[in-house]
């Protein structure tokens, strides 16, 4: 990643969240709809989650060897 | 009747696996195309209703029946046969072409049936003909796998042929028509053949298990044929059906989770596609006209996407002869074409604007916010963002991008490779920007718009931020060589455990009986000789005179002939 590019993304987010802010006028019923910017939280907690749920649930019980059923 | 026949899609593509063999070997590849692309007009001139029948003893078949929603299905298998079609087209394997055409031809035969019996028919031909996919690899692990993937689907098969049995017996129609959602053992039996199909947890394991191992082009008709008939199957059946909700969120969640564990690329689009049926059968699920839309939108969808990613990833493997992240990495200049392309297909399936999985998936989102479903609804973002983050993110920067982990040549790939990739993308971006083109032909009237502020501002930071933690966080993804295990442990592991016994267990109890029962037979025999000698012994008499042995040999015999023959005139006589 250039430096260009973390400038992009953030002037895409900057215009996401001006349009959030000045034309979204209805934000659906949920009881996330009242909190600003919830899918940018959402967004990154959530990559965080996945992320860490699938690398625990495969410590835990799912990877294993490539010859486990050979042997 | 003869050539009514031939206005039925399906059987232009079986005609044409017929075909193929008589043609010279040079043209196959440009005749295979030919046939989708006759059933792709044929099946847009047809009008609507049940076009042809036929009896079967007291049955009537409808052979041929067309409405919206099978036409939108019908429309993307020969499609998708089409572009499957150029990416073979380098491919001389005759077995590879005729199997690959009879399977399209087994989708698009489901996709039109409106009965159970003719659906079961096609059923099992894309059973058998896909499987010859996985087996054309030719190599142990392919072997075993098809062996696996084929026994299970004989086994979906047949519960779904013992389901449409009952559904009869009790008085069922046979036309196909949404069942009632209440569990009758012959409703639940086919619930459960067409979820071994839809690959719904836990009967998904065989999906990515055989996927990765078919042939390069082989999956790319894999990826979009099996699971989304089933997919069309649900929702001409099981429309509305309350457990399929539950079904479809394990689904996309199970399906993100081992997608970010696989190493193997093509295993972590497998995953993918469990993920991604997952929408589509929650969506099923709710039921709703909007929901239903949505399931035929994102199937019609996927299938495009899918099997550009599936392009993808096979024109790595043709170039490297490599398919594992943990051995891939850094030649993404010497691609850059597959790159784009496969790019677009990763932004496709991750519901960014401007492509078409964001105008499918969000109307599934919505459907399921409409129903005021808020559970649902986050877990199907979770899911998105780690749809972006396996298949948008993980598997083009490992595979393309930072260190080279091994050694390897990559050499050039066919052309052809690339343009069908190229038709795959554009179609992406085309329903991506113009939405109505594939909204006016969804089963029910369409008054959703994707492209609104909330949206769009709900994709793009949804998608922002997913990068940045996925750039933080990316040297915890697991990309070494590992495999994972899946609910395919429990007809897997147990192998042994299993022959052991089901197979040795019978055959020596088998062994034992015969050895019981020749012995018997051959004690028998000897008393019948002479039964005299077995009441005393020795070989002389009372009288001590020398016993001739054999003298009542012949006397026996006789007796016994004519007792069978007594059994034989009376067996005849009663069975006369």
């Amino acid at each position: 990643m250039k430096k260009w590019h973390w400038i992009l993304l953030g002037i895409l987010a900057v215009i996401s969240l001006i349009v959030e802010f000045t034309m979204v006028e209805h934000h659906g019923d949920y009881w996330w709809s009242h909190i600003p910017a919830f899918y940018i939280i959402l967004g990154f907690v959530g990559s965080v989650i996945v992320i860490f749920l699938s690398k625990w649930l495969g410590k835990l019980i799912i990877l294993s060897d490539e010859d486990y059923y050979d042997r | 009747m003869i050539v009514e026949l031939f206005t039925i899609p399906a059987l232009i593509l079986i005609a044409g696996a017929f075909i193929l063999p008589l043609l010279p070997r040079q043209t196959r590849g440009t005749a295979f195309i030919l046939f989708p692309t006759i059933a792709l007009g044929i099946l847009w001139m047809l009008p609507e209703g049940s076009l042809l029948q036929a009896t079967l003893a007291n049955y009537e078949l409808h052979l041929l029946k067309v409405d919206a929603l099978s036409r939108i299905f019908g429309t993307i298998f020969a499609l998708i046969t089409i572009v499957g079609g150029i990416y073979a087209l380098h491919m001389k394997e005759l077995g590879q072409q005729t199997s690959a055409l009879a399977y399209a031809g087994g989708a698009l035969g489901v996709t039109f049936a409106g009965d159970f019996f003719t659906l079961i028919v096609y059923w099992e031909i894309m059973a058998v003909t896909s499987s010859y996919l996985i087996w054309a690899r030719r190599t142990e692990d392919s072997d075993k796998a098809g062996m696996r993937y084929i026994l299970v689907h004989a086994f979906g098969g047949g519960l779904l042929l013992s389901g449409i049995l009952l559904h009869l017996s009790e008085g069922g129609s046979l036309l196909l028509s949404p069942l009632a959602p209440e569990y009758t053992p012959s409703s639940t039996l086919i619930l459960i053949g067409v979820a071994i199909n839809s690959a719904i947890p836990p009967l998904h394991a065989w999906l990515a298990d055989a996927y990765p191992k078919a042939t390069i082009t082989g999956a790319v008709f894999m990826c979009a044929l099996t699971t989304k008939s089933a997919v069309y199957v649900l929702i001409r059946l099981f429309p509305g059906w309350d457990i399929l909700i539950w079904a479809g969120l394990v689904m996309a969640i199970w399906g993100t989770i081992y997608a970010l564990l696989a190493n193997d690329i093509r295993e972590i689009l497998a995953y993918s596609i469990i993920s991604q049926i997952g929408y589509m059968v929650t969506g099923i699920g709710i039921g709703t006209e909007m929901a239903l839309n949505g399931a035929a939108a994102h199937a019609f969808s996927h299938i495009l996407y899918k099997s550009l990613l599936f392009m993808g990833a096979g024109a790595v493997m043709y170039a490297t002869g490599k398919n594992k992240l943990s051995e891939l990495g850094g030649f993404a200049k010497k691609m850059p074409l597959v790159v784009i392309l496969y790019i677009i297909g990763g932004l496709a399936i991750s519901g960014a604007p401007l492509f078409n999985g964001f105008i499918s998936k969000s109307m599934i989102i919505s459907a399921v916010g409409n129903a005021h479903m808020e559970t649902a609804t986050i877990i199907l973002l979770l899911a998105s963002i780690g749809t972006f983050l396996h298949t948008g993110l993980k598997l083009p920067y490992f595979t393309w991008f930072g260190q080279a982990k091994s050694e390897f040549a990559v050499s050039k790939i066919p052309i052809n490779m690339k343009i069908a990739m190229g038709i795959a993308a554009f179609f992406c971006v085309l329903f991506g920007i113009f939405p109505s083109l594939l909204y006016n032909h969804l089963p029910y009237p369409v008054a959703y718009h994707p492209y609104t502020a909330y949206h769009l501002v709900e994709m793009t930071q949804i998608l922002i931020f997913g990068f940045i933690g996925f750039w933080f966080l990316k040297d915890k993804l697991n990309t070494a060589p590992n495999i994972s295990l899946d609910l395919d442990w429990f007809y897997r592991r147990p192998a042994h455990l299993v022959r052991a016994i089901f197979v040795q267990l019978p055959d020596r109890i088998f062994a034992v009986a015969e050895n019981i029962m020749l012995d018997t037979a051959q004690k028998i025999s000897r008393i019948s000789r002479n039964p005299r000698k077995y009441l005393y012994y020795g070989d002389t008499d009372s009288t001590g005179q020398p016993v001739k042995t054999d003298g009542f040999t012949t006397p026996i015999h006789t007796a016994m002939a004519f007792i069978l023959l007594g059994f034989i005139v009376v067996a005849l006589f009663v069975l006369i």
